[in-house]
C-alpha cells in the first residue's frame, strides 16, 4: 500500500518475530501492531527483549523468523539507512566533530535536500526544541540535557515515520529526568509522531506513555494503558514490576458472582481475576496495592479483612508506610496519610481491610 | 626518601642525561667550528658550514628525495594501516589472529633481515632498486605503527556513532568517511608524522633498496666515509632540529588524544 491509501492507522507491524543470540532467546514469536501517533513504551528488566525489539525496528538486527512491516511495507531485510525510522541513542551518539547544527543537518543532507531547505529545517527544529542559541556549539560544549535534546532534534529532523528512543533519560540526574519526561510527552503530542520508547523504569513508563508493553524473557507479559497495567495486572510479574504492591499467596477456591475466591492463612479473600482463570485448588497469588489497604481498630464492613499487628510506621513526607504482621507471620505494607495520630500504637493489633475490586488474583 | 638517596637519584639522572645529550652537543658545537677538521679545541667559530650545506646540491637533492619517499610511503602505510585497523577491531572472523600477526610482523623483524628479504623480493619481482623499491620497503615497514595507533583510537569510539550515521541515512562507506575518519583524525595525523620520521630516518632499507640516488641518511653515510667534516655536523644538526620538533609535536598530540 502506498501513501494515502492505508487501510488503517497501523504504522508498525511486528509480525511473529523471533530472534536468538547463540543459545539465548531474545524474542519469542512477538506479534504486535503499533498505531500512528502513539507513545508506546516497552518496559522490562534488562535482557527482557525490549532493546532487541528496538534494534530490529531500527534495522540493526535481522529477525530469525517473522516480518517487520513499516507503513505497510516489508522492511525486514532493509538496512537502517533505507528505513524511515530514526533513533535517539542511549549515549546520544552525537558526532563530536560536528556542531549541533551540523549534527541535525546530517540526516537531511543524506536525503539529498537542498542547502536552503536544510538550513530552514534545521532552524525550525532547533527553534521547536529551544536549541537555537546552541547551533554552533560542539556536543562537548553543552550540558547533558541539551545533548539529549540535540539528539532528539537530529532524529526528528528527517521527519521519520517512527522514532525510537533507547533509554534516553538514563544519563540524566533525577530532577532533570522528571522535567524531560514531561517535555518528551509534550513534544510527542505536538509532532504527532509515533514514539517507541524503551526503558526499565516503570515510573518513567507510567508518566509518559499512551500504551505500555511489559516484557520479560523475550515475551510480552501485558500490553495496555498505564491505568490497565497498574490497576489490572494480568500476572504476578506485571503486578510486581509496576508500582509497589503486596503479594499474598494462597489456594484457589473458585469463582462466584464474577469474582474469584482464594483462601489465605485461614481467611477467605475475594478479588478480581483479570488474567487467566486458575485451575481448581491451584496455588495462586494476589496483589493488593499499598494505598488500597484501610486500617481500623475494629473490623470494617469490607470483603477482605485480616487481623494484624502494627509492627512499625515510617514517615515518608507526604505519606506513611505502615508495616503489619499477621498472626501467621505474613508481612503487609499499607500506605496512610501523613497527618493525624496512628490508628493504633506500634505493637497493638488492628484490622487491615480492602475491597474485592482492589485485589487482583493472578494465576501465575 | 632521605636526603642522601635523593642526591644519589639526582646524580644518576643528570649523569644519564649528560651521557645521552653530550654526543649531540659535541655535534652541534662542531657544526660551528671554523676549521676543516673535527675535534677540539675550537679556536674560532663560524656559521659558514650551514651556508655550505645550503649550497651543497647533493644535500638538497637527497633531502628532497627522502621527503618524497617519506610522503608517498606514509600515504600508502596510512591507507593500509587504517584498513587493517578497521578490519582487526570491528570484525571477528576466522584467522583474525593470523592477520594480526602478519600486520605486526614488519615492526619486529630486525631491520637488516627485512632489508635483505626486500632486496631478494624486488629481484624476484624484477623491480629496479630505486625510489619505488624504497617506498615499497618503507610502506610495508610502517604499516604496523599506523595500524596500532588507529586501532587504539578506534576502540575508544562508541559503536553508536556509526549506527547513528547509518540510522540517519548513510550507507557504510559514507558513515566511514563522514563519521569514523573524522574521529580517527588525531590518530592519523600523529601516526602519519611518526611514519614520515621513520621513513626519513631509515638507513638500512634505503641502503639495500636504493639505486644511484642516495636518500639523506645514505648520503651522510657516504660523506662520512670520505672523511669527517663540520659540514656533516651542520646537516645533521638541521635534520635533528626539524625531526625533533616534528616528533615532539606528534608525540604531544597523541598523548592529548589518549587523555581525551
Amino acid at each position: 500500500m502506498m501513501d494515502g491509501t492505508r487501510m488503517d492507522d497501523t504504522i508498525v507491524h511486528i509480525d511473529h518475530v523471533s530472534k536468538s543470540f547463540g543459545d539465548t532467546v531474545a524474542l519469542r514469536e512477538m506479534d504486535i501492531k503499533l498505531a500512528r501517533g502513539e507513545f508506546v513504551t516497552f518496559l522490562g528488566p534488562s535482557g527482557c527483549g525490549k532493546s532487541t525489539t528496538l534494534r530490529l525496528l531500527g534495522g540493526f538486527e535481522k529477525p530469525d523468523t517473522g516480518r517487520i512491516l513499516l507503513s505497510g511495507q516489508d522492511v525486514t531485510r532493509l538496512p537502517p539507512n533505507r528505513r524511515r525510522v530514526n533513533m535517539v541513542f542511549q549515549d546520544y551518539a552525537l558526532f563530536p566533530h560536528m556542531t549541533v547544527g551540523q549534527n541535525v543537518a546530517f540526516g537531511l543532507e543524506l536525503q539529498g535536500m537542498g542547502r536552503d531547505a536544510i538550513a530552514a529545517r534545521v532552524s525550525e527544529i532547533l527553534g521547536f526544541l529551544e536549541l537555537t542559541p546552541l547551533i554552533d556549539r560542539f556536543p562537548e560544549q553543552i550540558s547533558g540535557g541539551q545533548r539529549q535534546r540535540a539528539a532528539l532534534a537530529r532524529a526528528l529532523a528527517p521527519d521519520p515515520d517512527l522514532l525510537l528512543l533507547d533509554e534516553p533519560l538514563g544519563a540524566l540526574d533525577a530532577r532533570l529526568r522528571a522535567q524531560v519526561q514531561v517535555e518528551l510527552k509534550s513534544i510527542q503530542r505536538q509532532t504527532g509522531k509515533t514514539f517507541f520508547f524503551v526503558t526499565h523504569d516503570q515510573n518513567e513508563a507510567l508518566t509518559m506513555s499512551d500504551r505500555i508493553v511489559v516484557m520479560n524473557h523475550g515475551a510480552i507479559q501485558q500490553d495496555g494503558t498505564p491505568e490497565d497495567l497498574y490497576l489490572r495486572p494480568v500476572n504476578r510479574f506485571v503486578a510486581e514490576f509496576i508500582g509497589e504492591t503486596n503479594i499474598v499467596e494462597g489456594t484457589w477456591l473458585g469463582q462466584e458472582g464474577g469474582l474469584g475466591r482464594m483462601s489465605w492463612q485461614g481467611a477467605t479473600l475475594t478479588g478480581r481475576v483479570p488474567g487467566a482463570t486458575p485451575a481448581p485448588d491451584a496455588e495462586v497469588a494476589a496483589s493488593v496495592r499499598l494505598e488500597d489497604i484501610r486500617l481500623s481498630p475494629d473490623r470494617p464492613e469490607l470483603e477482605n479483612a485480616v487481623e494484624a499487628t502494627l509492627a512499625s510506621s515510617l514517615f515518608k513526607g507526604n505519606h506513611r508506610i505502615h508495616e503489619l504482621r499477621t498472626a501467621a507471620g505474613a508481612r503487609l505494607l499499607a500506605m496512610g496519610g501523613q497527618g493525624g495520630p496512628l490508628p493504633v500504637a506500634e505493637g497493638e493489633t488492628l484490622w487491615a481491610a480492602w475491597p474485592a475490586e482492589a485485589m487482583t488474583i493472578l494465576a501465575d | 626518601m632521605t636526603r642522601s638517596t635523593r642526591l644519589i637519584a639526582a646524580f644518576f639522572f643528570w649523569a644519564f642525561a649528560l651521557y645521552l645529550f653530550l654526543p649531540l652537543m659535541v655535534m652541534i658545537a662542531m657544526s660551528f667550528k671554523d676549521s676543516n677538521f673535527i675535534g677540539f679545541p675550537i679556536r674560532s667559530w663560524t656559521a659558514g658550514w650551514y651556508a655550505e650545506a645550503w649550497r651543497d646540491g647533493d644535500f638538497i637533492g637527497a633531502t628532497g628525495y627522502s621527503m618524497v619517499i617519506a610522503v608517498v610511503s606514509t600515504a600508502i602505510s596510512m591507507v593500509m594501516g587504517t584498513w587493517l585497523a578497521v578490519l582487526l577491531t570491528e570484525r571477528k572472523f576466522w584467522g583474525r589472529g593470523i592477520v594480526f600477526l602478519f600486520t605486526m610482523l614488519p615492526a619486529v623483524v630486525p631491520g637488516i633481515i627485512s632489508a635483505i628479504s626486500f632486496r631478494i623480493y624486488i629481484r624476484i619481482l624484477d623491480m629496479e632498486p630505486g625510489m619505488a623499491a624504497i617506498i615499497f620497503g618503507h610502506a610495508v615497514h610502517n604499516v604496523p605503527f599506523v595500524a596500532l595507533v588507529v586501532a587504539s583510537r578506534l576502540r575508544t569510539m562508541p559503536k553508536s556513532h556509526v549506527e547513528a550515521a547509518q540510522d540517519l541515512g548513510a550507507d557504510p562507506f559514507v558513515a566511514f568517511m563522514r563519521v569514523t575518519l573524522p574521529f580517527l583524525q588525531p590518530a592519523l595525523i600523529g601516526g602519519g608524522i611518526f611514519c614520515m620520521l621513520l621513513s626519513f630516518d631509515d638507513f638500512i632499507r634505503s641502503f639495500f633498496l636504493g639505486g644511484y640516488d642516495p636518500t639523506l641518511p645514505v648520503l651522510l653515510f657516504s660523506k662520512l666515509r670520505s672523511g669527517m667534516s663540520p659540514e656533516i655536523s651542520a646537516i645533521a644538526t638541521v635534520v635533528l632540529l626539524v625531526t625533533a620538533m616534528l616528533g615532539l609535536w606528534a608525540e604531544r598530540r597523541m598523548r592529548r588524544l589518549e587523555r581525551g
